[in-house]
């Protein structure tokens, strides 16, 4: 092989050290972690021998079962309405001429992202209890709602990544063989969207799964989800339960970003 | 039968506007090989844009059959296009690329099945119907885009440039077929090209166009014999511009003055120049080469043997260049040397006085 000329960054000095070091303090927390849940003992800084008790203790508390279950329907939920949404923008940035104030459009589509989540966390809490005092309702929509809100950028993102990538002169052929808007859309843009909206919906999934700050500002009483619980728990007995808890959701986040990494590569 | 009046677009505004087509009219009659010819950047595409509907004129007007159909989107008009890249729907199999347009148009199942076995095999793809159109090669995925454009038997066909990806040979071929299809389906072509060859082979007419205008309609050998522009001529085949002055005028005849002294009668177009210093185009094998003096006189400067013809390069007594290109005879000798002193002569009304 020739020699490699140009400026790489990898052949300055320190800069392997450097990365290991990196690495390692990303990782050996959660490799920590992890092999911690597998503890017999109640230590979670102790080792005692392996066992899957921990496991089976979160499987068996009503509470976890009951946080998860509500997770999974925040997410699910707050997913489905953020994709629906994302779609919709991402259409509307990206399949119409130029026109005043797109950029703005863009901007505010993404304002999730660089609004402090704590300053939307309040905001929503004053927002939602002024309702509650309105309407009296104090059920799952709050934060149903308050997830799809801030995953709607995630969502977004890779939609209209794909979204940009795609012929547009397939479209203009679906128009000229007599295809009104909306049946170009459904047979031809939308085929060619899926991996994008699949890769958007998982993302969203995992963001909502994860997200603590809005959730614990936004829930009423007894509306635990995993991670809300799990900050809970910490203030009292600290348990490698936590642990166990922590890898199953790291190995569902884990899962859903590698197969959205995997969709949003494919090209077909 | 297709209206365009008065047509132009112009792209962006303020200081980035441009304007890529400039009052263009034409007129495209009823199963006609139309052909809008020009160099990249002319506006061909834009044309053909305006007329499937994909881009609102800034002015003008459009109709199709009498009627106005500026204001319908494209799904409404009865015009089907092959598009320069094909735009082949890519999770669709050859034949339900096909059987789209008729889909769309909701026809019966029946109907579009059997109007989809009926284009394969216009197009000779029945073999592969059910391939995905990523498994097919460049010129099949032609044929499909035209069986596709067809299968709705619109009433006219836009093609852009749609050989312009296939090879020498494929090409030859393709351009027969496409005659073929033309003939056998009755539907007006509207082929966008920027080949002179392609054009002057398929079309009944020509529409020359430069930097957004027209510059001139008619038939392959009518722009080819009487190009009313230097840029029409110098475009379309090899040309010599000579220079001279128009002595008299009688509607299409000119006699015109050569810098020899001489006076030809050439052809002139209606609205063309009426007097003064002109320029007159003479096709290389519409000249004669003769010893001694002709119309024009010069020294022999190059012979060039080409097979079939040979050109001879003429240095004329004022300097210019002129190319005479004569058919070659069998066991004929060459009975001309460089340096020779020689005549240039063309039969009168074989000149023609440009417009520029
Ligand atoms: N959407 C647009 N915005 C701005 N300028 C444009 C746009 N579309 C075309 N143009 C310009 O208009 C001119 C004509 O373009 P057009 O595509 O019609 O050319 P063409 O004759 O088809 O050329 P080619 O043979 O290269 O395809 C070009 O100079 C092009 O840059
Ligand atoms: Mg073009």
């Amino acid at each position: 092989m020739a020699k490699s000329r140009g400026f790489d960054i990898r052949h300055q000095r320190g800069f392997t050290p450097i990365a290991l070091l990196c690495f390692v303090l990303l990782y050996m927390p959660i490799i920590i972690l992890v092999v911690y849940s597998f503890n017999a003992g109640q230590s979670i800084a102790i080792w005692e021998g392996f066992s899957l008790r921990w496991y089976q203790a979160a499987w068996e508390n009503e509470q976890v079962q009951d946080a998860t279950i509500r997770s999974l329907v925040v997410a699910g939920a707050a997913s489905f309405i953020a994709t629906s949404a994302a779609v919709l923008a991402a259409l509307a940035t990206t399949r119409t001429p130029p026109y005043r104030g797109s950029t703005f459009v863009f901007a505010m589509i993404n304002q999730p992202l660089m609004v402090p989540e704590i300053v939307t966390a309040v905001a929503l809490l004053i927002f939602f209890a002024m309702i509650k005092v309105a309407t009296g309702y104090t059920g799952l929509w709050y934060l149903i709602l308050a997830h799809s809100a801030f995953c709607i950028p995630f969502a977004y993102m890779p939609i209209r990544a794909r979204l940009q990538g795609m012929d547009l002169s397939l479209e203009q052929a679906g128009a000229d063989l007599y295809g009104t808007p909306w049946r170009v859309f459904r047979k031809i843009t939308l085929p060619q969207l899926w991996p994008g909206v699949l890769a958007g919906a998982m993302l969203a999934f995992v963001i909502s799964l994860d997200d603590v700050v809005i959730t614990e500002f936004v829930k009423s009483a007894g509306q635990d989800t995993l991670p809300t619980y799990m900050l809970g728990q910490l203030r009292r007995v600290i348990t490698p339960e936590v642990n166990a808890i922590s890898t199953v959701l790291l190995a569902i986040s884990v899962i859903l970003v590698m197969a959205f990494f995997v969709l949003s590569r494919s090209k077909k | 039968m297709i209206e365009v009046t008065n047509v132009t677009k112009t792209f962006g505004s303020g200081a980035d506007a441009f304007t890529a087509l400039k009052e263009v009219s034409v007129t495209i009659r009823q199963n006609e090989f139309f052909t809008l010819l020009g160099p990249s950047g002319c506006g061909k595409t834009t044309l053909l844009r305006t007329i499937a509907g994909f881009i609102d004129p800034t002015s003008g007007s459009l109709s199709l059959e009498g009627r106005d159909i500026l204001g319908d989107p494209p799904y409404l008009r009865p015009v089907n296009t092959v598009f320069q890249n094909y735009a082949l729907f890519p999770h669709m199999t050859v034949a339900q690329n096909v059987g789209f347009g008729l889909e769309m148009l909701d026809k019966p199942r029946s109907e579009v099945q059997a109007t989809v076995r009926e284009m394969l095999e216009l197009v000779k793809m029945t073999q592969l119907a059910d391939r995905q159109t990523s498994e097919i090669s460049g010129g099949q995925q032609q044929r499909v885009a035209l069986a596709r454009a067809l299968a709705p038997k619109p009433k006219v066909l836009l093609l852009d440039e749609p050989l312009s990806a296939l090879d020498f040979k494929l090409r030859k071929e393709m351009q027969i077929e496409l005659k073929r299809l033309q003939s056998e389906t009755g539907i007006t072509f509207v082929f966008v090209t920027h080949d002179q060859e392609e054009a002057l082979t398929m079309s009944d007419r020509i529409a020359v166009m430069n930097e957004g205008r027209i510059l001139q309609i008619g038939g392959p050998r009518d722009i080819y014999d009487h190009p009313a522009e230097r840029f029409v001529a110098d475009f379309i085949g090899d040309t010599n511009f000579v220079e001279g002055t128009i002595r008299a005028i009688d509607g299409e005849a000119a006699e015109v003055e050569l810098p020899s002294g001489k006076t030809v009668a050439s052809r002139r177009q209606e609205g063309g120049p009426q007097a003064g210093a002109v320029t007159i185009a003479v096709r290389p094998e519409h000249a004669t080469l003769q010893a001694g003096e002709g119309l024009l006189s010069g020294t022999l400067s190059n012979i060039v043997y080409f097979g079939t013809d040979t050109h001879y390069h003429i240095t004329l007594d004022d300097g210019h260049a002129f190319v005479i290109r004569r058919q070659n005879q069998p066991d004929a000798r060459e009975s001309y040397a460089v340096g020779d002193a020689v005549g240039v002569s063309f039969a009168p009304g074989v000149a023609q006085v440009l417009r520029d």
